[in-house]
């Protein structure tokens, strides 16, 4: 389906406003990724190009930047998450349950939320069937952790005009994917329909740090700046804030303090909670079922 | 230096001689203004089935697969919520908006031109699509189509041209001229409008930027929100010092899904808490430049 | 060679936290690792970064522009370098194209002369993906250091950390003890080869001169701050167990005079905190196999 026949076009001017309970005004949703850089493919991002430029296999450099998240970084940001009391929402190429079980059960121990985000880190549309990549990365972290996932996010956020059909038909009941919104949106599939939760890409360090290669202190500049008008906005309607980390970014020891002072500034603040994906759909789906009965 | 001559159109320099802005008579605004401030607000509407304008977030491993979702939905959230961030900003320190608008958004988001007309703002001709004019089927059916949309939706025919991107063809300026438009601001190279020749009637260019423009500062550049506040300050102090003699004009331009996002739209806000107190500053659109600049300045040759 | 291993075969996930701390001599908390990359570009091909890309974009050759670019860095900036680690007593790590010594002896002597520990880093720049004989051109540059050094290199850089899958097999084959290109963990560890265990050091491309500068295009003061910022962590890390901060460095990059002063910054700074040791890779490889068990390890 077109993205316009899943969703009309609505201004959040006009719009009546969604309640959050009594006390909160905004509600930050911390997303941490973990994935598999398959060294027999090309890297999905590059931290140091090969001298003169062309991308050569393997990529052996760009393969243990990755690899360093896993091995040091994640147990860095896990200490943060823990130290703050924060419960983010994990996404995981379904292939690090039998790449790195480790890092999963930690997470798990930690009561974190675990979260769809393929099989591999590999584009939806270079995908030969996409429907059983969803249904195989659904089942791989369902036997692992006990529990199918209720939400996914697409590898880079890539979709197909299918793959929300596919995954209303897989069980999933969120997505992170369409950054469009300050606000929860219900979305159409020809399936069952699907909640798009305000995820962003501005606080992102993918975005941030691999792409626009912006100083690691900008991480807290700019999440504090996002932060001041969401805060301001939230006075008159529930603001919701995404911030999303990769341990080979984030959890590297020259971010880290960032990472940390923006998430403990942020929650310092009266009405701020963090809550997961899980819980903000909760919220949503109870709200809106109120609203369409008033 | 003599280049070969396009078989349609003409080279620049067919269209305007070389000028040097100090040795030209002194401009003069009313009320004895020094400078002119305009403010662009670009309305775009992506096409989810073709490659997405611009990217925030590449898939992994690079290539631009389709359908781009990510980056539509990007591009969407600025129509949804940023440009009501930005209006915000206009109603505040009164300043006459200037919509430069694709003619299938005019369609897609009603709400949004319904709020311009509430306010008077103008309308710009900006292509029917967000494509390079060079890769349209048809320029003078699209610019022609462009423009009826507006006169449809407004009640107004527009007066004013930007092209997607500022791209034109060696044609352009002459299609535009006949389809009726006064001026045009793809020629960013002056801080003073000027004449520009066609095979029919002379258009005027308004000087528009490249500069304090948000799709180069924030996605081509990369600099901080910060940066576009800092520069844009920078910009006018100059600007402002150079006006000293002779009229001047600067542009602002800025795009929904970029400044529109909460990070950002505080640095946009804080340019007008500065410059909006000047007394001898004016604020106006495209058609107010361009009428003034038509009694007060040179006629054409 | 049939099948070379994958590195996860060479190496098992292991995370950091399940493993016991290392323990550096002394009151020693962490150890500052300097690398000094120094290079030949030859003039008959591309050369290996372009920071003024030709007008069009498309590179052309010859590319005088950056061969002039990175030749800087041997006439001017590498003297810099070697002002700054006499003054500091530090006997850096000096990643270097073999061909240095045949091309840039005034620069190798000179490096060699200060104690400097050579580390075999190519022939000469370019991926090692394109190397037709990549054995022979392993033992070449071995066999070119020893010969110029008296003494058979123990560590390895690939250019631009370059590997294939095969490498590690041919560096050990070749006498390497240690690799710096597995930037994938805070400390030391042990890989297989075909020829037996492999050291890995933890070498870095984060605070690194390249993706910092040429890549990412930060302010000059910005290599200072980076730093800063990774030590600190490390720094306090290091209460509960061994860290390693690593600097790697070019002289065509932070040899330029708007970057010199930031680099003796980061010395100034490092200085300040007890228990801070500067070792080369060779001492960092002697001390770790002090400790580990390599043998049983891999």
């Amino acid at each position: 389906m077109h993205p316009r026949e899943r969703l009309p076009y609505s201004p959040i001017e006009g719009r009546a406003p969604l309640k959050l309970p009594k006390g909160v005004r905004l509600v930050v949703w911390p997303v941490l990724a973990l994935e598999e850089w398959d060294i027999g493919r090309p890297m999905a991002r590059m931290v140091i190009s090969p001298p003169q430029g062309q991308p050569m296999l393997p990529d052996h450099p760009n393969w243990s930047w990755h690899e360093y998240g896993m091995r040091v970084g994640f147990w860095r940001l896990r200490k943060v998450m823990q130290k703050l009391n924060i419960n983010p929402t994990v996404t995981l190429n379904a292939r690090v349950c039998e790449t790195y079980p480790s890092v999963v059960k930690a997470c798990i121990d930690s009561g974190w939320e675990l979260n769809a985000h393929s099989y591999d880190q590999v584009p939806m549309h270079k995908l030969d069937d996409e429907r059983a990549v969803i249904d195989k990365s659904m089942d791989v972290i369902e036997k692992f952790s006990g529990k199918r996932p209720r939400g996914w996010f697409g590898p880079g956020l890539t979709q197909t005009f299918d793959t929300l059909d596919y995954l209303s038909e897989a069980g999933v009941e969120y997505i992170g994917d369409w950054v469009l919104d300050d606000e929860p949106v219900t979305i159409q599939t020809r399936h069952k329909p699907i909640v798009a939760l305000p995820y962003n890409f501005e606080i992102h360090d993918i975005v941030m740090m691999a792409l626009q290669h912006h100083p690691s202190d900008e991480w807290h500049g700019r999440a504090l700046d996002h932060f001041d008008v969401l805060y301001a906005e939230s006075a008159e309607r529930p603001k919701f804030m995404a911030l999303a980390c990769h341990p080979y970014l984030s959890g590297v020891p020259h971010r880290i303090s960032h990472v940390e002072r923006t998430f403990a500034e942020i929650l310092s603040h009266d009405g701020v909670v963090a809550w997961d994906g899980s819980k903000i759909l909760d919220w949503y789906l109870t709200e809106s079922r109120l609203r369409d009965a008033a | 230096m003599n280049f070969p001559k396009p078989s349609v159109g003409m080279l620049p320099n067919d269209r305007l001689d070389y000028s040097a802005i100090t040795k030209r008579k002194p401009l003069k605004l009313p009320k004895g203004a020094r400078m002119v401030v305009w403010t662009i607000t670009n309305v775009e509407e992506w096409d989810p089935t073709q490659t997405m304008p611009r990217t925030v977030l590449t898939p992994p491993a690079g290539g631009s697969p389709m359908p781009d979702i990510p980056n539509w939905c990007w591009h969407e959230y600025g129509n949804r919520v940023g440009f009501w961030r930005l209006l915000q900003v206009y109603d505040d320190f009164k300043i006459p908006g200037v919509m430069n608008i694709n003619g299938v958004a005019v369609q897609a988001y009603p709400d949004i031109v319904k709020a311009c007309l509430d306010r008077k703002w103008e309308f710009v001709g900006h292509g029917f699509t967000q494509r390079n004019m060079q890769k349209v089927e048809n320029e003078r059916a699209d610019i022609r189509k462009s423009a009826e949309v507006l006169q449809k939706a407004t009640g107004l025919r527009p007066r004013g041209w930007l092209g997607p991107g500022l791209t034109e063809t060696w044609e352009t300026p002459d299609i535009l001229a006949e389809e009726g438009y006064d001026y045009v601001a793809d020629w960013v190279l002056d801080d003073q409008p000027v004449w520009m020749k066609t095979r029919g009637k002379p258009i005027l260019n308004i000087p528009y930027t490249q500069e304090c423009n948000d799709v180069a500062m924030m996605l081509i550049q990369h600099h901080k929100a910060s940066e576009f506040y800092e520069r844009a300050m920078d910009q006018f102090e100059q600007i402002y010092k150079d006006a000293k003699g002779s009229a001047r004009v600067m542009a602002i331009s800025v795009h929904p899904y970029i400044m529109g996002a909460p990070h950002r739209a505080k640095y946009f806000r804080r340019i007008f808490e500065k410059i909006r107190r000047k007394r001898d500053v004016l604020f106006w659109n495209g058609s107010q430049i361009a009428d003034w600049y038509m009694k007060a300045g040179p006629k054409p040759e | 060679m049939a099948n070379p291993m994958i590195p996860r075969e060479r190496s098992e996930y292991s995370a950091i936290v399940d493993r016991p701390p290392l323990k550096l001599p002394g009151n020693a908390r962490i150890v500052f690792w300097t690398i000094v990359n120094y290079e030949v570009w030859d003039i008959g091909k591309p050369m290996a970064r372009q920071l003024l890309p030709a007008p069009t974009g498309v590179p052309l050759m010859p590319d005088v522009v950056h061969w002039g670019f990175h030749e800087y860095g041997m006439r001017v900036g590498c003297w810099r370098f070697f002002e700054l680690y006499k003054k500091l007593g530090i006997r850096p790590t000096l990643a270097a194209n073999a061909r240095i010594c045949e091309d840039y002896p005034r620069v190798a002597r000179e490096a060699r002369d200060a104690g400097w520990e050579f580390m075999g880093h190519a022939y000469e720049q370019g991926p090692i993906h394109k190397e037709t004989d990549q054995a022979g051109m392993i033992n070449r540059t071995m066999d070119i250091m020893e010969k110029f050094c008296g003494k058979r290199p123990v560590g390895w850089l690939g250019p631009g950390l370059t590997q294939t899958l095969e490498t590690p097999d041919l560096l050990a084959a070749a006498g390497v003890k240690y690799i710096g290109d597995w930037v994938y963990d805070d400390e030391p560890t042990v890989i297989k080869t075909t020829k037996g265990p492999l050291v890995t050091l933890p070498y870095t491309i984060e605070c690194n001169d390249i993706p910092v500068m040429i890549i990412q295009h930060h302010n000059s003061d910005y290599l200072l701050q980076l730093v800063k910022d990774q030590f600190d962590r490390l720094y306090a890390e290091s209460a509960r167990r061994a860290k390693f901060c690593t600097l790697a460095i070019h002289p065509y990059i932070s040899g330029q005079p708007h970057r010199i002063k930031y680099l003796e910054q980061i010395y100034d700074y490092v200085n300040k905190h007890d228990g801070v040791l500067h070792w080369n890779g060779e001492q960092i490889l002697d001390w770790y196999r002090g400790i580990a068990k390599i043998e049983a390890a891999a």
